[in-house]
């Protein structure tokens, strides 16, 4: 390689090695380590009110969710229909836990990453288990697998009563170094917690991809008769790929009945596996930048159209309903318009910034 | 016994329905190998245009449940001719979440109509007094339901057996290469299906309606239920559609009958066919009478 690793104007590699680095200038990982000082440092730097603290907490679990999501969709290429399930089973993994031994038991309040980790190890669980006729079968019908997993998770949280039949389930505040985390530190507490767990994930993501199980992933999706060629399982792959996303949804669940101190059914709809796929497909299928931009992007799209239809509402007669209309027709066209007219996503935007600079000014 | 042949009686009014509705799915899924996931939607769609015709129109009800079968016909194949016929030969994943965002953008657009949030009915143009056969009642809506749907699935059957249209049809599920070679405009035959399962979706709605009320969520699930229903008959199978729809009205309407209240368990009905659709994924995945494609796993 060229021995300028500021600016590299072209691609100069000569291994493999080479062309795996997670980095590839010096630039890249500056501009890394700024963004990740910046996301450490501005909570202590702006105040900010507990309410926009919830979006970014928000946002930043959608991110660790879609990296699982576009794991199995995007580099897998299997469609799940039902990650807000898999969602789900991480958060009543921990509530249901709560409900059995008391929403302040020592293993909740001060074992948080331990409960964390198992919501995720149970969400892989069932997503392995969901996965199961892939060993068989072809995408199409992993939609439908997917979808009736939905179907059947609503219908048990519904109706259990160990479930508490949907109804919210209570879980204790947590304990940090220095004691109970209190309700003035609550949402900052949870969005270092989160900011760091997502930033692990996302890592752990990337260096995936550069294993052979990664790159398992991404040949099965491509042409699995050849990946069969080549001595990998494609049933078993794709097995594997769904206990991955699992994993992961496990692990945003979990954080997100942390965060709002409990769990109930109507975080895990049907409706929000969909904003799960608009979050990956906005953001870019199968692209690590995907998943973080995706979340933004939607995150900032239903605020304005929040805002949109608050503002179009006072306009219109009272029976027009604007407001219950307008998150699904705005989600809807903005699924269809990407597909349609950028299939790669806002990633792809960024890849192409990326490419033209690279080779500034000496353009073709 | 009485209770048992009740329940049959309604299982078979429930599972026509399904036929119904998931003959539109199949129609769409053979012809062109997407999955239609806003098929609720469609199904809403023409329950809705039929009770506008209707009251806020006022055409008699037959005449308005023929032009909404018409309106759903040409509805469906102008989605088909917007938003479908441009992603023909891209990924079968993208062509699913195509209709996945359809889903929502139909969510939306009924919700914007009064239809989202409020419960109608169809007026009364049918006798109110059930039939009854030895112990066993009927309701007029239910009996017109069943003969409508018979109609429309024999209709159907004709049209696929019979009808030049109908062949080609049969003719691009089969090989689009060879049918294309003989002069079949393959795109015209994706219109054609899309527009037929819309107006055989929008017949089903209609019978659900009138059966059921028009409220937007009771019509919305069908497009969900129609999926176990498809699994068990064979994705691409017409006659599995009607076989398999009528079993699982059976069965939902035992579990309701038999296993609810018993063992803590509660509103079975709707998450059976779900768990049926799992087991039959694992074991027997192209269902009753689905083709048996050599695949590739």
């Amino acid at each position: 390689m060229s021995a300028n690793r500021w600016f590299a104007t072209g691609n100069f590699y000569t291994t493999y090695r080479e062309e795996q680095r997670i980095f590839v200038t010096h630039l890249d990982r500056l501009f890394f380590s700024l963004l990740l000082i910046g996301l450490f440092a501005w909570p202590l730097l702006v105040p900010t009110s507990n309410r926009n603290m919830l979006v970014i907490n928000n946002i930043l679990i959608a991110v660790v969710a879609v990296y699982g999501l576009n794991l199995v969709t995007g580099f897998a290429g299997l469609i799940s229909i039902g990650h807000a399930a898999f969602v789900g089973i991480g958060a009543y993994t921990l509530a249901g836990t709560a409900g059995a031994i008391g929403e302040s038991h020592v293993l909740i309040t001060h074992a948080w990453p331990l409960m964390i980790l198992a919501s995720g190890c149970m969400g892989a669980a069932f997503g392995a288990f969901v996965g199961l006729p892939a060993m068989r079968l072809k995408h199409l019908y992993l939609a439908i697998a997917t979808l009736s997993f939905q179907m059947i998770f609503s219908w048990t949280i519904n109706f259990m009563t160990f479930f508490n039949q949907g109804q919210m389930i209570p879980v204790g505040r947590v304990f940090w170094i220095n004691g109970p985390v209190g309700r003035n530190e609550h949402y900052l507490f949870w969005y270092y917690v989160i900011l760091v767990t997502a930033v692990a994930c996302g890592l752990g993501v990337r260096n995936l991809l550069r294993t052979r199980y990664g790159r398992c992933l991404v040949a099965v999706r491509d042409n699995d008769r050849a990946a069969d060629a080549m001595g990998m399982h494609p049933g078993l792959t794709k097995v594997y790929a769904f206990a991955l996303a699992g994993f992961f949804a496990g692990i945003a669940g979990a954080l997100h009945t942390y965060m709002f101190r409990g769990a109930g059914f109507e975080s895990f709809t049907l409706h929000h596996s969909i904003i799960y796929l608009a979050m990956a497909i906005v953001g870019g299928l199968g692209t690590l930048p995907g998943s973080l931009l995706g979340p933004v992007a939607i995150q900032i799209l239903e605020l304005q159209m929040e805002h949109l239809s608050e503002w179009a509402g006072a306009l219109l007669p009272a029976n027009m309903n604007l407001a219950t209309a307008m998150r699904p027709l705005g989600f809807g066209l903005v699924i269809v318009l990407f597909l349609m007219f950028e299939p790669r996503g806002i990633a792809n935007w960024w890849r192409i910034c990326r490419t033209y600079l690279k080779l500034w000014p000496f353009r073709y | 016994m009485s209770y048992f042949f009740q329940l049959m009686v309604s299982g078979i009014v429930v599972g026509s329905i399904y036929a119904l509705s998931a003959l539109g799915f199949v129609l769409i899924y053979k012809s062109s190998r997407v999955l239609n996931i806003a098929h609720g939607q469609i199904i809403a769609g023409g329950a809705f245009i039929v009770f506008a015709l209707t009251v806020w129109v006022g055409i008699p009800i037959v005449l308005s449940f023929l032009a909404s079968l018409v309106i759903t016909f040409f509805l469906a194949m102008s989605v088909e001719r917007i938003f479908l016929r441009r992603l023909i030969g891209e990924p079968i994943i993208s062509v699913i979440m195509v209709t996945i965002g359809l889903m929502s953008i139909l969510d939306g657009v009924i919700y914007l109509t009064p239809f989202g949030s409020m419960n109608y009915s169809f007026p009364e143009f049918l006798p109110t007094t059930p039939l009854s056969l030895g112990g066993v009642s009927i309701s007029w809506t239910q009996l017109v339901g069943v003969v409508i749907t018979a109609i429309l699935i024999g209709a159907f059957s004709w049209f696929f057996k019979s009808a030049t249209l109908g062949i080609s049809m049969r003719a691009v599920s089969d090989d689009q290469l060879a049918s294309m070679s003989v002069g079949i405009s393959v795109p015209r035959v994706f219109g054609l299906a899309w527009a037929l399962a819309g107006l055989s979706a929008a017949g089903a709605g209609a019978i659900i309606g009138n059966i059921t009320g028009l409220n937007y969520e009771t019509l919305r699930a069908f497009g969900i239920a129609v999926f176990p229903v498809v699994i068990l008959g064979g994705l691409d199978s017409i006659i599995g559609a009607v076989v398999a729809g009528i079993i699982m009205g059976l069965i939902q309407q035992f579990a309701a009958g038999y296993v609810d209240g018993n063992w803590g368990l509660n509103g079975t009905a709707d998450v059976l066919p779900y768990v049926i659709l799992l087991v039959i994924l694992l074991f027997k995945p192209h269902g009753l009478f689905g083709t048996h494609e050599i695949e590739r796993v």
